[in-house]
């Protein structure tokens, strides 16, 4: 773990950003976070190493978007490729925040950041430079679709980071991939701060090749009368962390979120959210699914934290499991903390395996074992899928994992 | 796929309306109301020096005359609990605890040997008297078995030869220790080692007296047995052990109650409770604990931290808890099952109403680990005051836990904008043949419910108490018949003032 040693000696990284100071500064004395912590407690330590076995790699090496672009005049950038963005029409205009705009707001970010909950931000804000930090401010309305693509080099560690502002009755639909390369780590940080009256379809597909790690954070701060939907998907990594904070910072916001993690082989993969109620009439509705096959290892940690100014709330938390083999694990912890009274929440979590009933009602039907699970499989993955935006048919996420299974 | 069932409880509530209702304090007096067992008995007791040490421990295995392999059980217990470290993983908000300030023995002074209950301290007797234990004869009628400890002793354990014609045995694990040996040595430690935690380790190094059970093969014990606890000193710490061992076939359900006085210092109380049970064996241990809990500032009370754990070691065994909690400032406490046996059950019932400054952290463990294991949680918390109510609970389905099988459910209700409800279940499978179901909800009492019932001519007092009553039958359903009364009485006397 060279980059440890690095962070701790500050030779990271030469000619460093006041961010990068600031957050380096967080690490150094506290390179790792504590393993025993309720956050880090089931990482396989062996993954996480591997993770930040690789040399830290400032530049890309050519990468090439593995789908062309389709007629529909969608808007794709990838992080650390794109210099001057601009796009300004007659109904909305996308441009690229100032670096002090930039550095005003991760500064106020990190300001809260806590060495363990937030180590992937702060591991994330050090490695990033300028180049790969993207800052948008995006105004108006009839905005095309947005695809934004960040990935991996093979046999190193990037990091890239993600800063979107939505200013007030915006109304965008992204799409967020990350790909990870062969033998290769990637650190993806993503901030959005959505004002009042705002909404994002945001979609998050993550996948990986043989080897591959991925550490990604995505942090939500949203305003008054805002709608924040979130479709995600992570598969295909031998190490993936998935992140999710989101802050209602004064309530009357409503956000959805709909996540699944697809782990095989020996693959771990984990998603740990926790969203915090600041003000009253807050809404939440959130499932999570995991599916975890021959030796692999799914983690679900969801928290919900409802303070007494939070009155109203109606927060649900859904947490639902496949495990299809008996090597495989699955552990899933939601919880609630609640002090308003006047609020509904619920949560639920189910662990099982496909529905023989059904499988035995399919097949008296003349269809296959295999390809009855493959029907089950499909109608568990469809109520996520459907639920990420913008160009899911051409990536073919379906197929992808039904024929990968 | 599983199906998951997430049930409602719908808060539509009219603001006003409460809001009108705290305005005129009713809800606070509501939930107000004296602990009315907190008189402290004026009786000569022995007490040894404070701290703790290995002489403390020896002093304490010497009193009570045991053999050495207890004495090296606690002396092995107290080394372990030297390195271990306090915990702090539930966020539980208290002082730190001097332990070297804890008298570890104390025992009302009596004569040397009582061969009947006319001899115990009549002050004693009138003690469990004023707090409805039936210890003396002529209460015979209630057709339960008690064994009393006071402080740190057991005084008196009545209906001793009835049970024994049946061959079961019901005495003090002091007792225990000098007749029955074998089952002790045998047995002690099995279920909760000495150092499987903080506290636990503590108990196992000074535990004084507590209750021992012995249920022959085939038998069905004839009577419910109970014992019943009671902290009379301030400055002395209660730590019981109770060993229950359910031979095959056999069945048993054992009761347990707890009081103490009000002191304006934390007590603590650091209990140890082993269950086992053999193939086809059935224990249901039920408790009602209505510690002191403190003043409404938070001042005195009991530290209640105890490590309670059953093992289905036999197929199709079966252990169920059920738990009503309302007392102490803090209370730390998983009753858990080990779920071997095929077949083996574990069941978990509980309700935890907290008021005031209290804080509870309690909830259960199932540790799925043979076939077809199957366990229900059932876990109701009501939260007053500026309380905290969590419950914490544990599903795990080992590798070879094949058709295991868990239902969880656990209900919060808030009575005003100050309680916390928190819910921390924590889940892990390992058998994909088998299911796992939770469910959560949080709610309040609701307004349209409390608006029908004062329509129809029911006191806004009492229409809570209903609701609250309502809200636990679930639990109250599994509690043994005295206890079902005792236990509504209980949250009444909590909850409704002088009304209910």
């Amino acid at each position: 773990m060279e980059i440890i040693e690095q962070i701790k000696t500050n030779k990271l990284v030469e000619n460093q950003t006041e961010i990068q100071k600031i957050c380096l500064h967080k690490l150094q004395s506290n390179p790792l976070p504590d393993p025993k912590s309720e956050h880090w407690r089931l990482s396989n330590k062996s993954k996480f190493s591997n993770f930040l076995e690789y040399p830290f790699n400032e530049k890309d090496t050519k990468f090439d978007i593995p789908f062309t672009k389709n007629a529909q005049s969608t808007i794709r950038l990838t992080i650390g490729k794109n210099s001057q963005i601009k796009f300004i029409e007659e109904d909305y205009s996308i441009k690229q925040l100032s670096q002090d705009e930039l550095d005003k707001y991760i500064k106020e970010q990190i300001y809260c950041f806590d060495q363990n909950e937030n180590w992937s931000n702060l591991l994330n804000l050090s490695l990033s430079c300028t180049k790969n930090i993207l800052g948008l401010k995006i105004n108006g309305s009839k905005i095309p679709p947005i695809e934004i693509f960040s990935h991996s080099s093979s046999n190193s560690l990037n990091a890239k980071t993600l800063v979107i502002f939505l200013e007030k009755n915006c109304d965008v639909e992204l799409l967020q991939v990350n790909l990870g390369i062969e033998n290769s780590s990637l650190s993806q940080s993503t901030y959005f701060y959505l004002e009042e009256n705002s909404s994002l379809n945001h979609g998050v597909v993550s996948y990986g090749a043989n080897r591959s790690n991925l550490l990604n954070s995505l942090n939500v701060i949203q305003q008054k009368n805002s709608e924040y939907n979130l479709g995600s998907l992570h598969f295909n990594f031998n190490y993936a962390r998935f992140e999710i904070s989101i802050k209602q910072s004064s309530g009357n916001a409503k956000t959805n979120i709909k996540g699944m993690q697809i782990t095989k082989k020996d693959e771990q993969i984990s998603t740990y959210t926790k969203i915090d109620f600041n003000g009253p009439n807050g809404f939440l509705d959130q499932i999570n699914k995991s599916l975890a096959d021959d030796k692999s290892h799914a983690i679900f940690e969801g928290s919900i934290i409802v303070p007494k100014i939070a009155q109203k709330t109606d927060a649900s938390q859904l947490s639902r499991n496949l495990l299809l083999s008996n090597l495989a694990q699955i552990d899933t912890k939601p919880q609630l903390e609640i002090i308003a009274d006047d609020v509904k929440c619920k949560h639920g979590a189910t662990i099982s395996q496909l529905n023989e009933e059904e499988l035995f009602y399919m097949r008296s039907r003349g269809i296959t074992l295999p390809e009855a699970s493959k029907l089950q499989l499909s109608s568990y993955f469809q109520e996520i899928i459907s639920f990420i935006p913008v160009s899911k048919d051409r990536w073919d996420l379906l197929d992808k994992l039904l024929n990968d299974n | 796929m599983g199906l998951s069932f997430v049930k409602v409880y719908k808060a539509n509530c009219n603001r006003l309306f409460l809001n009108n209702m705290v305005k005129e304090n009713l809800v606070k007096d509501v939930v107000k109301e004296p602990y009315k067992y907190g008189f402290v008995t004026d009786i000569e007791t022995e007490k040894i020096a404070k701290g703790l040490n290995e002489d403390i421990i020896r002093l304490i295995s010497q009193k009570k005359e045991e053999p050495k392999y207890l004495l090296d059980f606690r002396l092995k217990a107290f080394k372990k609990w030297q390195r271990m470290k306090e915990p702090d993983w539930a966020g539980l908000g208290y002082k730190q605890i001097d332990y070297q300030d804890i008298i570890y023995y104390s025992a009302p002074k009596q004569k040397e040997k009582i061969s009947s209950l006319d001899e115990v301290d009549p002050k004693l007797l009138e003690t469990f008297d004023k707090l409805g234990i039936p210890l003396t004869e002529q209460k015979k009628l209630t057709n339960v078995a008690v064994d009393a400890v006071f402080d740190s002793v057991s005084i008196a354990t009545t209906f001793r030869e009835e049970l024994a014609e049946h061959g079961v045995i019901f005495c003090s694990i002091s007792e225990a220790v000098k007749n029955h040996s074998d089952l002790i040595e045998k047995y002690l430690g099995t279920v909760v080692p000495s150092g499987d935690n903080y506290f636990a380790a503590l108990n196992s190094a000074v535990f004084s007296d507590g209750s021992f059970v012995y249920i022959p093969k085939g038998v069905t014990c004839p009577m419910d047995l109970s014992s019943y606890f009671r902290i009379n000193s301030g400055d002395s710490g209660q730590f019981e052990r109770t060993l229950i061992i359910a031979e095959e076939s056999s069945s048993v359900s054992y009761l347990e109650g707890c009081t103490a006085p009000m002191f304006d210092t934390n007590t603590l109380h650091a209990a140890v409770v082993e269950l086992i049970a053999l193939d086809n064996a059935s224990i249901k241990y039920s408790t009602v604990q209505n510690w002191y809990a403190g003043d409404e500032e938070g001042v005195g009370g009991i530290f209640n931290f105890v490590t309670k754990r059953g093992k289905c070691l036999g197929k199709r065994s079966k252990i169920s808890w059920s738990q009503v909690e309302t007392g102490s400032a803090i209370t730390w406490k998983y009753p858990s099952c080990l779920l071997l046996g095929e077949e083996s059950v574990g069941e978990f019932y509980s309700v935890a109403l907290t008021n005031n400054l209290q804080q509870a952290d309690t909830g259960t463990k199932m540790i799925h680990i043979g076939a077809k294991t199957k366990s229900t949680i059932v876990s109701k918390g009501i939260s007053a005051g500026n309380s905290i109510n969590s419950y914490r609970g544990l599903v795990k389905i080992g590798t070879k836990a094949t058709g295991a099988r868990n239902y969880s459910q656990c209900d919060s209700m808030l009575i005003g904008d100050q309680a916390s409800a928190n819910t921390f279940p924590y889940i892990k499978s390992q058998q994909p043949n088998s299911e796992i179901e939770h469910e959560a909800s949080t709610c309040r009492i609701s307004e349209d419910q409390l608006f029908y019932l004062q329509s129809r001519g029911i006191e806004f007092e009492e229409a809570i108490s209903m609701m609250v009553s309502g809200f636990c039958r679930d639990v109250f359903n599994q509690l043994p018949m005295e206890f079902a009364a005792e236990a509504d009485k209980l949250l009444a006397l909590k909850l409704e003032g002088s009304v209910g």
